[in-house]
This record gives C-alpha cells, sequence and structure tokens, in this order.
C-alpha cells in the first residue's frame, strides 16, 4: 500500500518537476513548481513527518511561491504572456550543469559520513509501528524514533539549537543579507527622479517596502486617460 | 496526543467528519451565517433584511443557493481556463481544511495532529495562492490589482498572526490543538492574562484582515475595483470563493476561541468535570453536548463581532493598511513573545494556577504590554509627525494620522 502511494506521489511530482521545466507561460511553471511542492510534503507525509510537510507547505507554497507569482508579476509584462524561450545554445551547458549536481547529489548522499558519535543521517532502517506495543520489549531506538515522530516540532527544534546551529545561524545570515540586499536594491530604484504622481497612485509608496501599490502602477497608469 | 490506528473504525470516523461535517453541516453553518449577516447587517442600518422567503427570511440561503448553482457559468474567452477553474476550488480547499484540527469538545476532533497549529498555519497560508490565481487568470485588471492587493495583505497580516500564537503554543508546550485546549482546561483561558490579552488583540485583527473582511476589504473593494480578484466569475464558481470567505471567518473564529477562549469551557479559572458522571459513555456526551454549545456560542460571538465591525467601520487605506501591520502589530507581537515569556516563568513554571501568582504575574506584564503598545502608538506618532518619508507621500495632515 505505502509502496504504491509511494510510486503514484513520486510520479506525480516528477510530471509536476517537468511540467516547471517545460512550461512556457511562467505563472504556469509557477503553478506546476507549486504541485511539485505538494508532492514533496506528501512524500514526508509518507516518511511519517508531517511537522515537516506542514512547514513545507507553509515555506514553500504559503511564502517561496506567492513571492515567485509577485516576481513574476513585478519584474515582467503582469499577465505572464511573455513565454521563456531557451536558447539552443545554452541547452547542451545546461544539461551538462544539470547532471552535474545531480551526480554531486546523488553521490554526496549516498557516502555521507556521519561526525563521531552521531549516527549519519541518510542511513536506512526499518520501520517499526510507532504504536507502542506493550507485550514485548523494544529497543531504545523504537522509543527514540517513537519520541521523535509524536514530538517532532520539539525535536527538531532541539537539534537546530545544538547539532545543526552553525548552519541554522549561517543560513539566518544568508537570509539577512539577502533581505539587505534586496532592500538595497529597491532602494536604489525608488530614488531615481519620478513624474509626480497623482496622491491615489503615489499612496502607500515606502522606500521599496510596499509591493501592492508598485504592482499596481504599471496597470493603474495604463487605465488612466 | 493520540495516535490513531488506520484500522476500520478510524476509516469510518474520518468518513463520517468528512461527509457529515464538510459536506452538509459546515456549508450549513457558512448558508445560515450569510443570512445572519444580512439581518445584523439590516439591523445596524435601520432595515429589516431578508424577511420575503419563509419565516424571518430564514430560506433566503437556500433561495440564493440555487440561484447561484443554476446560473450560468461563464469563462472569460482570453481567460487561463484551466487556472480559472482551479483557483476557486484551491480557495475553498484552504478554508476546508483548517476545520480539520479544530478540537470541538473532549475527543471532537477531527484529526489531532501532533503539530496541528503548523498544519493550520500552513493550510491557511494556501489561499493567498488561490486569490493570486483566481486574479491573475480572469485576464481582468481589477482582478490582477485586486490579486495584488489580496497576496500584499494576506502575506502582511500572517506574520502577527503568527507571531501571536506563540505565547500560547509557549505556555501550553505543544503544537496540537488539543492539548492547548486540555492545558486550558487545567489553567484557565489564555486571555485573561496581559500577554494573552494582547496577542488576543493581534490575531483577532490579523484574522479579521486575514479573511479580506471589512475595513481590511480592499482586495475585492467594490466601489474602488469592482470585486476586486473575483470580478470575472459568475454562478456557482462565485458561490465558492463565497462559501470559502464565510468558512474562514468561522474557521478564524474557532481558532480564536480554541487558542485564547479555552474552547467550550464555560467558566474561566475553573477546572472542567471532564468525567461528571463518572466517565460512562452517557456522561462524556453530556459533557461534550455543554462544551460544544459553549464553543458555538463563543464562535457566534466572534462571528456577530465582524458583522458589527463591518457595519461600523469604513475601509482602510492601503498604505496605512501595511503601516498597520508592519509597524504597530509586528513590534507589538515580537515584544509579547518575551512579555509571555515572563508571564511564564511567574505564573506557569510554578506550577498550578494559584491566585497570588496570577496577580503578581499581572501586575508585572500589565504594566510591560500597557508601556509597550503605549510605546509603540507614541513612537509611530512621532515618526509620522517628524517628516514625511518620501517625497510624494501624499501630503496628510499629522493630525488625522494620529487621531487613529
Amino acid at each position: 500500500m505505502a509502496s504504491i502511494l509511494f510510486l503514484v506521489i513520486a510520479a506525480i511530482g516528477l510530471a509536476t518537476a517537468l511540467g516547471t521545466v517545460l512550461s512556457r507561460n511562467l505563472v504556469r511553471a509557477g503553478l506546476y513548481l507549486v504541485a511539485f511542492f505538494f508532492a514533496i510534503a506528501c512524500l514526508f507525509v509518507l516518511l511519517e513527518a508531517e511537522f515537516l510537510a506542514a512547514i513545507q507547505v507553509l515555506v514553500y507554497i504559503g511564502a517561496v511561491a506567492i513571492l515567485l507569482m509577485f516576481g513574476i508579476m513585478l519584474t515582467r509584462d503582469t499577465l505572464g504572456d511573455d513565454t521563456t524561450a531557451i536558447p539552443v545554445g545554452w541547452m547542451i551547458p545546461g544539461l551538462f550543469g544539470g547532471l552535474c549536481v545531480f551526480t554531486v547529489l546523488a553521490v554526496g548522499i549516498n557516502n555521507s559520513i556521519a561526525p563521531s558519535g552521531w549516527t549519519p543521517w541518510s542511513g536506512t532502517t526499518s520501520r517499526p509501528s510507532i504504536i507502542k506495543q506493550e507485550s514485548d520489549p523494544e529497543p531504545a531506538w523504537v522509543a527514540e524514533r517513537r519520541e521523535a515522530v509524536n514530538d517532532m516540532g520539539r525535536v527538531i527544534g532541539v537539534e537546530l539549537m545544538t547539532r545543526y546551529v552553525v548552519a541554522f545561524e549561517l543560513a539566518g545570515l544568508l537570509l539577512t543579507a539577502a533581505l539587505v540586499g534586496a532592500i538595497a536594491l529597491a532602494h536604489r530604484a525608488d530614488s531615481a527622479p519620478k513624474p509626480p504622481r497623482s496622491v491615489e497612485q503615489a499612496a502607500g509608496s515606502g522606500p521599496g517596502a510596499d509591493p501592492p501599490s508598485e504592482a499596481g502602477e504599471p496597470v493603474a497608469s495604463s487605465l488612466s486617460p | 496526543m493520540q495516535l490513531v490506528e488506520l484500522n476500520f473504525q478510524t476509516w469510518l470516523r474520518w468518513a463520517l467528519w468528512l461527509v457529515v461535517g464538510f459536506a452538509v453541516v459546515f456549508p450549513g453553518i457558512v448558508a445560515y451565517m450569510v443570512w445572519l449577516e444580512r439581518k445584523v447587517a439590516a439591523r445596524f442600518q435601520d432595515r429589516i433584511g431578508p424577511n420575503r422567503v419563509g419565516p424571518l427570511g430564514l430560506l433566503q440561503p437556500i433561495a440564493d443557493a440555487i440561484k447561484l448553482i443554476t446560473k450560468e457559468n461563464i469563462v472569460p474567452r482570453s481567460a487561463d481556463r484551466v487556472v480559472h477553474l482551479l483557483a476557486p476550488i484551491l480557495v475553498l480547499t484552504s478554508a476546508f481544511l483548517v476545520m480539520a484540527v479544530v478540537p470541538f469538545g473532549v475527543g471532537l476532533v477531527p484529526v489531532d495532529l501532533p503539530s496541528g497549529l503548523v498544519y493550520l498555519i500552513a493550510v491557511s497560508s494556501m489561499s493567498p495562492l488561490g486569490i493570486f490565481l483566481a486574479g491573475w487568470s480572469s485576464r481582468n485588471k481589477y482582478s490582477l490589482l485586486g490579486a495584488m492587493r489580496a497576496v500584499a495583505q494576506l502575506v502582511s497580516y500572517e506574520v502577527p498572526q503568527i507571531l501571536a500564537t506563540i505565547p500560547v503554543v509557549l505556555w501550553a508546550g505543544s503544537l496540537s490543538l488539543v492539548t492547548i485546549f486540555d492545558r486550558q482546561l487545567e489553567f484557565g483561558w489564555y486571555v485573561f492574562s496581559p500577554p494573552g490579552l494582547l496577542a488576543f488583540a493581534t490575531f483577532l485583527i490579523a484574522g479579521v484582515a486575514e479573511v479580506n473582511r471589512t475595513p481590511f476589504d480592499l482586495p475585492e473593494a467594490e466601489s474602488e475595483i469592482i470585486a476586486g480578484y473575483h470580478t470575472e466569475y459568475t454562478g456557482m464558481r462565485f458561490g465558492l470563493f463565497f462559501l470559502a470567505e464565510y468558512l474562514s471567518v468561522f474557521g478564524i473564529s474557532c481558532v480564536t476561541t480554541v487558542l485564547f477562549l479555552g474552547g467550550g469551557t464555560p467558566i474561566p479559572f475553573l477546572e472542567f468535570p471532564v468525567d461528571l458522571l463518572g466517565g460512562s459513555t452517557a456522561s462524556l456526551a453530556l459533557v461534550n453536548l455543554i462544551l460544544l454549545a459553549v464553543f458555538l456560542l463563543k464562535v457566534l460571538f466572534f462571528i456577530f463581532v465582524m458583522f458589527w465591525i463591518r457595519a461600523t467601520l469604513p475601509r482602510m487605506r492601503v498604505d496605512r493598511l501595511m503601516n498597520f501591520a508592519w509597524k504597530y502589530l509586528v513590534p507589538l507581537s515580537i515584544l509579547n513573545v518575551f512579555f509571555a515569556g515572563i508571564w511564564y516563568e511567574m505564573v506557569i513554571r510554578p506550577g498550578g494556577l494559584t491566585f497570588a501568582n496570577w496577580l503578581r504575574g499581572t501586575l508585572v506584564t500589565g504594566v510591560l504590554v500597557v508601556a509597550a503598545v503605549y510605546l509603540t502608538f507614541l513612537l509611530n506618532r512621532k515618526l509620522v509627525e517628524s517628516k514625511p518619508i518620501d517625497a510624494d507621500w501624499p501630503s496628510v495632515a499629522p493630525a488625522t494620522e494620529s487621531a487613529r
């Protein structure tokens, strides 16, 4: 049952991933990407990690996909008519680069070595039932695993604050840098001299902090006579 | 936390919830919420409201539903057909799925997830996507404007809304809504503490914004952009948006009740006798009946408050909307996390809710909360008065800005 489910979800995931790459319309590609993220969330559920699935949906569908759509709207033609075409000359190098990344990931994950004292994170183990059996005694790691499944939020929080704290802080630093960079970019674009605008259009145009009026501008200006 | 075994009984329970709850009860609730809203709004405007179809107009929602279903479905010729049809379903699914983790009573919860709150936030964060796709696929400038407004607003107000749930998670020590509910059976409602009150107010305001209701209904401002993202929708597809909106009003009221008002417990600070008649099935049913009735009363109160706000307040301006989220609610709710920590150390960690503890905690955090609110408002006023933020900022007199 579980393996059939996995096959179905994996097939959907692959199909939507292909759709993302091959779709000519950017918004449609984004929509395929959302479906792909959802398939990943389904895989997390299959792995009994519904906390991760929820986080996946929250972060990738609720935030990343929305921002992606917003970005498309802000930078391209607002209705997304602008089709994307890959220059033919870039196809072979692109394919080669993608294959290289895939090889590095596959080999790296398969041969990951754990730091001393830790279990490697890519190991495969059998999955006993998470329902506690009263009759037969169970090894310690089964209890540990049940704990992790039942209280995943706490376990992940503890892991992020101890084992992965450096990676966590680095990711935070990276995001902060990206934020600062985005503000700097938006600010420079904003400080350019602009023609005077009416009050309605100018409403809410803070220093790059307010997307809706920025987004609405081209449409609004094309509407006004 | 409750682990379920995937046996026939579980499947049966889920099927029952799905069929009875999601196909009959919740649409029915929505239909009569619409009726209630029309009646309430009519009272506020000195009218009678629907009174033609059935006694007191009680059959009006049914007539409306039949009208919506029999209307022609029009997809604009230049619209993106698939996405246009998919968008309302996405919004409705997101609104429906929120109800899946709400504990209506003891053991009366569709699914008890260990991380129910994260699930809830994740599911409700899918509705901006549906709204955006609806606006984009309609090929209508007003729709697109509405969609952009909707996404900006929903993403902004999600931040204070999530931050406002952190005190509750901290105090309950769990993300499961059932555990949060159980803890409030023991310790009284979370709203009766200064940080809890602040979090409650933030959550409610952000919640009203999340469901696009007045004064935050800019995405569908009918006097500015016709109907925003659902301008091009007709018939039952429009009805789906309508259903989703009212269902999320119901959902946000349920979630607020569970998080801050102790679910269905009738009296704050009092341990509710869960096994009234000695743990028999009859006693459980009785307790659940009481809990469900009180729960629905509280939910009805919140729904009424939302209708009341809608009948009273005008729509916000876009810049004020963003200012309110980012300059008032977000700093306040971040500060509130610290206050909640103080409350945890003073009241909850000593174990057991005693009056002395409660009083001491209320005094200390109360002063802090009032000071934080006052400072936030003061700083924002000073900021507005000091200088215009942008050269082409609309020249609003400082007096009106500080009159908020």
